[in-house]
């Protein structure tokens, strides 16, 4: 049921999406027509770059993909205990910048680190070998939850059916379950390696003599302030987003509508429960262990050399600003959460309860801003706004972080929007109630938890992206994560470990507030 | 009856729709009328229109051709929720977030005539359909049975002249399928309301309907008593869609009885 009153809305929300997300892209890329690209890439500096930034993300992706994989396959289909536990301690990285992933590893493995010394250990972590662990770090929770997500809602029916038939489970692993995660296994590869290949925060802390693109970019940019090499080297950083963009459109299964579904019974089985928990149990220990060299590193007067308590380093953080810069996040991540959430949700309902030529437009470009690296985003807009109102301001920044991380609410809101009866604005048409009053008294309370994962989401990654913000933000307006480089570049590893810290705690508030906010609500037997 | 009273103007009366969409014909110059009080079904196969015909009738879909009279008024683009019509949905489209009684209450707190006295009347239609011990649960807590009964009430409330029914048993087992008919026909009886009823099911056409419009691909077959249907079956389809099928169903069960009768003798 459409009315003409509903054309402008969507023609609105097209036309910010096209100011915000394509306008910016044309230009950076135009850009790229202005430039000798030819001489660009053929310089030895770009090759080697970009056949280092190949190798890593390839190396690092099969490692993170794997042990994501193993991480998954515990919690969704083995008896092991501590579930609950597991699964958070694994997804605590989520909630700090990459470079401080980087940081961490210098802390624990640098020529003066702390398991480098307890261990008697010898080489270097800088290079190589250290981006790779260090994105593997990054990149683990983010392949550990999409894998969960594929293995947690596998029906066991087919295997069931097998199993009566006699069909060996090695056969069934090959006949049911390699058809099955074949594509989404492309998808989360694919979106794996293109968040480590186009991340520039651990190859900067950690790569040492070894430069990566983003490292490359970056460089150009903060530091030559060569904006067509940058948009080059942008262009490039394209390809891999959006061919896994392409990818995940291309293999999405349409209409997969399982008529009866069985979950996975849980089975207990000895030697495969003490395998998963040893498994989930040393990720585990990985990460605390870079958590831990924070808390170390922040608390202590100064490794090794002095191993007394102490609180002057925050204080020195905060004398430095640290207050300021963490304010700056708060607001920033609180903008970007709230305003977020709206756009999110009118463009979700747009599509997915108004349906119209429009919709599938909007519905490309919301996914698609999902396709544009951060950095890439924040160079084209530095070439787009620079010099209007916005640029230079808090406002800028919430924009761009509202648009690089638009896509994940909007399609956790369209798929929410589709598992609510599609009748309902019928109804309140047929009774004489506007279809704003059914979204306010009746969608809206029946979306409350996606909302609040929406916002949660929103927020945390606020807090926590250096990428689209890196070319963006001034003096006055700099985020606590572009502080933890800074920092560190002026040897205050202190203050930069503690500004880690601080996103840290900030994000485990957000997460264990609205954890309590749902608990209540679904015991009230409201959500 | 008086036969030299004019005769009195047919509750509904519809010309010449038709609804395209694409090249496809969904509707084909249909031309029909209901009366007052009477329960129509539409029966046919999935895909011929029959709800198409229901979304038109209450203004959720618009024609691509042809007039419908309510009344003798042109209603053809009015306002659904001004056409005095209500409709109940296959899958209740109760709201989820509201207790029973807050879902047959809502739609009255936006109508004057009905704002004051919005509860009692709610309570009250919950009652009629037997569910007023129920008024504080959530809709998720009551039987499919029960929740189309919610959705029945939450639509008399606006006491239309005219229900339209699509397909609302679908969903349902025989034995609540069975209750429910009783209790429609009832209501229908109480409340002197015109109902159209769309089905797929020949035996529940045929036991509810004062007269039944049999579909096949986008026009009517016959529309006629369903005694009217049995003696004299329009054409081929008729006799194929309605009667064999009936017949079967008929015939698998009266083996049984009397094979049931002559054991019990």
């Amino acid at each position: 049921m459409r009315k003409r009153s509903q054309a402008p809305f969507e023609m609105l929300i097209l036309l910010f999406l096209f100011w915000a997300v394509l306008l910016p892209l044309i230009r950076l890329l135009s850009l790229v027509g202005k430039v000798d690209v030819w001489m660009i890439v053929r310089n030895p500096q770009f090759i080697n770059a970009a056949k280092n930034s190949m190798r890593v993300a390839t190396v690092a992706t099969i490692i993170s993909v794997a042990l994501a994989f193993g991480a998954a396959w515990s919690v969704a289909r083995t008896g092991i205990r501590f579930k609950g536990i597991l699964m958070v301690l694994m997804s605590v990285p989520m909630l700090v910048p990459s470079i401080s992933h980087g940081m961490g590893l210098v802390i624990l493995f640098g020529s003066n680190g702390v398991l480098t010394n307890l261990l008697g250990l010898n080489g270097s972590i800088y290079g190589f070998w250290g981006i790779v662990a260090g994105s593997v770090l990054y990149s683990f929770p983010v392949a550990f939850l999409m894998l969960l997500d594929v293995l947690k809602y596998e029906d066991s029916s087919p295997y069931e059916a097998a199993t009566v038939l006699g069909i060996p489970k090695l056969r069934q692993l090959v006949s049911i379950s390699y058809p099955y995660l074949r594509k989404p296994l492309i998808s989360i590869v694919f979106v794996t390696f293109t968040m480590i290949i186009t991340d520039y925060g651990v190859p900067l802390m950690i790569g040492g003599r070894y430069t990566t693109l983003p490292v490359l970019m970056y460089q150009e940019v903060i530091g030559l302030l060569d904006f067509g090499k940058g948009s080059v080297i942008g262009a490039f950083l394209l390809i891999p987003a959006f061919a896994s963009f392409s990818i995940d459109l291309l293999t999405k299964d349409w209409g997969n509508v399982a008529f009866g579904h069985r979950s996975f019974e849980l089975k207990k089985s000895r030697i495969r429960d003490t395998i998963s928990l040893l498994w989930c149990g040393v990720i585990v220990l990985l990460v605390c262990s870079v958590v831990g060299s924070f808390v170390l590193i922040t608390f202590v007067r100064r490794y090794p050399v002095d191993m007394s308590f102490t609180l002057r380093n925050i204080g020195r953080t905060f004398q430095m600003g640290g207050g300021r810069y963490l304010l700056n996040s708060i607001r920033i991540s609180f903008l970007v959460s709230t305003i977020g959430v709206v756009v999110a949700f009118v463009a979700a309902y747009l599509t997915m309860r108004m349906p119209s030529t429009l919709s599938g437009v909007l519905h490309l470009i919301s996914l698609s801003a999902l396709a544009i690296p951060g950095i890439v985003l924040g160079l084209s807009y530095v070439v787009t706004f620079k010099g209007t109102v916005i640029y230079g301001k808090l406002g800028i920044l919430v924009l761009a972080n509202l648009v690089h991380f638009f896509s994940s609410p909007y399609l956790m809101m369209y798929n929410a929007l589709g598992k609510i009866n599609q009748n309902l604005e019928a109804v309140g048409a047929t009774l004489g109630v506007s279809r704003i009053r059914i979204i306010l008294d009746v969608i809206l309370p029946q979306s409350r938890a996606t909302l609040l994962e929406m916002g949660s989401y929103l927020f945390v990654n606020s807090m926590m992206t250096i990428s689209a913000v890196s070319f963006l933000s001034t003096t006055a307006t700099k985020p606590i994560s572009l502080m933890i480089n800074q920092f560190e570049a002026q040897m205050m590893l202190e203050s930069a470990a503690f500004a880690s810290l601080l996103i840290l705690t900030t994000n485990v508030i957000i997460k264990l507030s609205v954890y309590a906010f749902k608990r209540h609500m679904s015991k009230k037997g409201v959500l | 009856m008086d036969l030299l009273a004019p005769k009195p103007q047919p509750k509904l009366m519809v010309r010449d729709l038709s609804k395209e969409l694409g090249n496809k014909a969904v509707l084909d110059s249909l031309d029909f009328d209901v009366h007052e009080g009477e329960f129509v079904s539409i029966l046919g196969p999935s895909g011929c229109g029959k709800t198409t015909i229901l979304r038109i009738l209450i203004g959720l879909t618009e024609p691509t051709k042809g007039v419908i009279y309510k009344d003798g008024r042109d209603i053809t683009r009015t306002r659904p929720s001004q056409r005095g019509m209500g409709i109940v949905f296959q899958n209740y489209a109760l709201f989820e977030n509201m207790t029973v009684l807050q879902n047959v209450e809502y739609a009255l707190r936006f109508h004057d005539r009905f704002r004051s006295g919005s509860r009692t009347i709610a309570e009250s239609l919950l009652a009629k359909v037997g569910l007023l011990e129920h008024a504080a649960k959530r809709p998720r807590q009551l039987s499919g049975g029960q929740q189309q009964r919610v959705a029945i009430a939450r639509t008399l409330a606006l006491k239309p002249d005219i229900i339209l029914f699509d397909e609302p048993m679908s969903a349902l087992d025989v034995a609540t399928r069975l209750a429910l008919r009783t209790e429609i026909k009832s209501l229908q009886r109480e409340f002197g309301t015109t109902m159209i009823y769309v089905t797929h099911d020949q035996e529940e056409a045929f036991s509810m309907s004062d007269r039944i419009m049999v579909m096949e691909e986008a026009r009517i077959s016959q529309f006629d008593t369903p005694i009217g249907i049995m003696s004299n079956p329009a054409n081929d389809y008729v006799k194929d869609f309605v009667l064999r099928n009936l017949e079967a169903k008929i015939a698998s069960l009266s083996k049984y009885l009397s094979e049931a009768a002559v054991a019990a003798q």
